[in-house]
């Protein structure tokens, strides 16, 4: 659901700490008619110019918090924590030098379970321009 | 608009998703397009226009109740869902699903919504969903919540299942045996699709399927249903031999590959047992004429709707006219989902949809 959509063109960039580019930011929209919690994120994969982003390297950022891709998938994660219909998902790869500014390929594999039917999954892929 | 009718009209606020979802219309935006469409009461999902959920504050009730009074809405109805897989390698328990069913009733009677849609286990028939959801023995734990919130839970008889499915039957019984009258049937018009809409011919074009091959199909299944008799896909499917299909068409056309769903291949709906039953529509239409008054609410589905004003693939005039006739009184709430379908062809208008479809309501129940 909202396949050609869940990748924002709102808000990818460089992200810098301390005059460094620390790393990068692209933003998602839920592949879902509802908000789901954070916890129910079955997988977010990220790939730009056709190399898959190690996921490890992955942050995602909500509402003034930020954790790390892998603790989202964690069977503790609290449950509280909606990622709201309609709402940007930061995701932002740690990588010293970040990205080079202009466009490049993205391509983001998204899937949600929302329990009644099996875990939806989403594929986007556009050019993004990074500021 | 207060008027008095036995069968009032309502809008799901699920119509306007893509106005929500791509930020052309706020809560305040979309219950303006609601009342503006002639509604009397709205449906609310607080996943998704609730941005606080799953918390709700004062502040926030008190800027709904404002927003209701402003636009001259009631609250009719909140969507609960059963969010079981709530991580990846663990589930919640019966106790945890019984709390969220508490919380999603609480909600509601702080919202003033009469109903909340309970996402019961057998919303999409048997062995369709992944996991165990809201069961009659949570159901039994959630009645005495739902009388103390004054609000009663709604059994959405979703496609492949229809009210008189028997798979529904477990949760009244509930309910009698505890003598608490808080559930009963919700009808959703997907039970009455009698052919592929046009939506979903353009989702379908859009995934890689040839129009004319989809047309072909749809014409078909519309001739059968006007001339009274069973779409059989056997008897045109050497039609498809002809026409040079692509990989998706051949997929498409793969009876195997539908493990469930409703009659937007077959005329028919599949059934839990993998077969699918021919429906006879005097005879379905005639089931909802007898189940009319003790349902408790409704959704009306549609898809799109055609160059007559009318739902391009379900009949809402004999619909509706079940409906009243067989002493209905209650809320039907348009429920838009060609959004979803037709959104990846482009911007979807969904408030001229909904606008279209509640006159249509209007003029079958004789309002206009």
């Amino acid at each position: 659901m909202y396949d050609p959509y869940i990748l924002s063109e709102v808000g990818s960039r460089n992200v810098w700490e301390a005059g460094k580019k620390v790393g990068y930011a692209v933003n998602l929209k839920i592949n879902y008619y509802r908000g789901l919690p954070l916890s129910c994120v079955d997988e977010i994969s990220l790939w730009v110019d056709g190399e898959k982003v190690d996921p490890k390297t992955m942050y995602i950022q909500h509402r003034g918090h930020e954790y790390a891709y892998e603790d989202i998938l964690k069977d503790d994660f609290p449950t509280d924590f909606y990622w709201v219909f309609g709402e940007l998902l930061r995701v932002v790869v740690k990588k010293e030098g970040g990205i080079e500014q202009g466009p490049h390929k993205v391509k983001v594999v998204l899937g949600t379970r929302r329990s009644y039917t099996p875990t939806m999954v989403a594929t986007c892929e556009k050019e993004l321009i990074f500021a | 608009m207060k008027k008095e009718n036995d069968i009032k009209l309502g809008v799901s606020l699920y119509s306007y998703q893509d106005n929500y979802y791509f930020h052309r219309h706020d809560l305040e935006g979309c219950l303006a397009a609601a009342a503006g469409a002639g509604a009397q009461g709205v449906e609310i999902f607080a996943d998704a226009m609730i941005p606080e959920w799953p918390y709700i504050t004062d502040a926030f009730i008190d800027k709904w109740n404002g927003l209701l009074y402003r636009y001259g809405l009631e609250a009719v109805c909140l969507d609960h869902f059963s969010d079981r897989a709530m991580w990846k390698n663990k589930q919640l328990t019966d106790d945890e699903m019984f709390e969220r069913g508490v919380m999603y009733l609480k909600a509601a009677k702080k919202l003033g919504c009469k109903y909340v849609r309970i996402l019961h286990n057998e919303h999409c028939g048997i062995g369709v969903s992944p996991y165990v959801l809201t069961t009659p023995a949570i159901v039994e734990r959630l009645l005495p919540i739902a009388q103390e919130c004054d609000v009663i839970m709604a059994l959405e008889c979703h496609s492949p299942t229809s009210v008189d499915d028997p798979v529904h039957e477990a949760y009244l019984e509930v309910a009698d045996r505890l003598n608490i009258p808080n559930v009963g049937l919700q009808v959703d018009f997907s039970t009455y699709e009698y052919c592929m809409s046009t939506a979903d011919i353009t989702y379908c074009v859009y995934n890689g399927c040839s129009r004319h091959v989809l047309e072909y199909l749809r014409d078909k299944q519309r001739e059968a249903y006007f001339e009274g008799r069973p779409f059989i896909f056997d008897e045109i499917k050497d039609d498809f031999k002809n026409m040079d299909l692509n990989e998706h068409d051949k997929e498409y056309l793969d009876m195997s590959k539908h493990a469930y769903g409703s009659s937007i291949k077959y005329g028919g709906v599949i059934q839990y047992n993998g077969q699918y039953k021919l429906i006879d529509w005097d005879k379905a239409y005639k089931t909802l004429k007898d189940y009319a008054s003790k349902v408790v609410y409704v959704h009306g589905k549609f898809y799109d709707i055609d160059e007559n004003g009318q739902v391009d693939n379900m009949d809402y005039p004999k619909l509706l006219t079940a409906l009243k006739e067989g002493g209905y009184k209650g809320y039907i709430c348009s429920e838009f989902e060609g959004n979803r379908r037709m959104n990846v062809a482009g911007w979807v208008d969904e408030i001229s949809y909904v606008n279209k479809h509640q006159k249509l309501m209007r003029k079958c129940l004789g309002y206009e």
